[in-house]
């Protein structure tokens, strides 16, 4: 209900196959000490990420995205979001975005840190 | 045949537009394929450059791409093409299919690639080269008339190191209208981003809407005579840029490396990427929203 409350996706099931090696699990953000590159990130995103994932990260329902908000995304290290983007899940529909260059996978990963839940007025 | 040429020339702008960071390859495929319901429209031409005796030739053709899923994605081609002195023909459609058999990325990621041509042998856009050196010479009149029905494939092989994108492809097509074997080709492409950090802003001429490389392709001859003798080869030097947030345009001079090439091509494309194409398709013809 809390959940709710904040106009998260609660329906969302993580899938529990799509899981980085130990290696990239743990890579740290080499963009973490500087956060002005999270501006670069959030027009990386809109451009690359709200067809699915909506504009506030919340996920479109019917295209059975994530919900970036949730602490079950935003609990995962820098490195499981940045193998994610790099490798996408192509059964569940999400492509591969290795075709951006790392720096701005890292810009993305900066960005989603961003994204806090909205408050729903009851 | 004037007029043709002028309407040919509108159908393919000299304005650019750009895809979301796609590599700048005229001919090279790489291992990005088109996001899932996505559909993207592309206009390119080939003008021909021609030795002595020969005569300048306009090859525009377009190109309809969508993401079927994440890992299949397919394409349709319609092309013509304009000789000077000559006349101007329809030379053909083509219906191309490309498949990653790979789910996640790889230091190596491979793509297998099928593709039908129902063409005719004046085809000049030249969209890949195999076997020997292409008939030049002869008018539009006579080749119109000798179809050439061809099934491609090609082992793409693609990496990303770093920002560098590195990617070879290996080509075997069979005419299937004539028995003249199995002809071979190739193509290697590699291309980077002029700038790795995306800007805060939106900015036309940021160097990170521009992305640089060099591709490299030509014919290997046929199971009648395999190899390098009487083939056409080119080094080219491409870049792309990115005007908005789903268009693009690429340029590409081709310099002709043997006797049997165009001593130049000069390519140019435009595409435009409409995102979230099935949904809408789905919804116009009354699909659950």
């Amino acid at each position: 209900m809390i959940a709710s409350l904040f106009g998260q996706n609660v329906d969302y099931q993580q899938d529990s196959n799509w899981r980085p090696p130990t290696e990239a699990e743990s890579r740290k953000n080499p963009l973490s000490e500087k956060p002005q590159a999270a501006a670069g990130g959030k027009k990386l995103f809109l451009r690359n990420c709200v067809e699915c994932h909506g504009e506030d990260g919340s996920g479109i329902v019917k295209k059975h995205a994530a919900d970036l908000q949730l602490p079950v995304v935003q609990n995962q290290t820098d490195g499981t979001l940045f193998w994610k983007i790099t490798n996408g899940n192509t059964d569940h529909g999400m492509p591969s975005f290795s075709n951006l260059p790392e720096t701005q996978r890292w810009q993305l990963v900066l960005f989603l840190r961003s994204l806090k839940p909205t408050t729903k007025t009851p | 045949m004037k007029s043709y040429l002028i309407a040919l020339f509108f159908f393919c702008p000299a304005w650019a537009i750009c895809r979301a960071q796609e590599n700048p390859y005229f001919v090279t495929y790489d291992h990005h394929l088109e996001e899932p319901g996505n559909l993207e429209i592309e206009t390119s031409s080939t003008l021909g450059i021609p030795r002595s005796g020969q005569h300048f030739y306009f090859a525009p053709y377009t190109e309809i791409e969508y993401g079927v899923t994440a890992r299949w994605t397919s394409e349709f081609y319609l092309e013509g093409q304009a000789t000077a002195g000559d006349s101007s023909i329809f030379t053909g459609w083509r219906f191309e299919n490309r498949f990653r058999p790979l789910k996640r990325e790889h230091w190596i990621n491979p793509v297998l690639y099928l593709e039908y041509e129902n063409l005719n042998e004046g085809s000049r856009i030249q969209k890949e080269i195999v076997g020997n050196s292409p008939d030049v010479s002869s008018p539009n009149a006579e080749l119109r008339k000798v179809a050439a029905h061809e099934l491609e494939t090609k082992l793409i092989l693609s990496s990303q190191v770093h920002d560098w994108n590195i990617a070879e492809n290996f080509i075997v097509e069979k005419n299937l209208s004539e028995d003249e074997g199995f002809e071979f080709g190739y193509s290697v492409g590699i291309s980077r981003p002029l700038a790795t950090l995306a800007s805060g802003t939106e900015c036309r001429f940021c160097r990170e809407n521009f992305i640089a490389g060099v591709e490299m392709y030509g014919g290997l001859g046929s199971t009648l005579g395999f190899g390098l003798h009487d083939t056409a080869h080119y080094i080219a030097p491409v870049l792309g840029w990115q005007l908005t947030n789903n268009s693009s345009l690429h340029f590409s001079p081709s310099i002709g490396l043997t006797h049997g090439s165009n001593p130049l091509l000069l390519r140019v494309g435009y595409s435009y990427e409409i995102r979230g194409f099935g949904t809408k398709l789905t919804h116009w013809f009354g699909g659950r929203r």
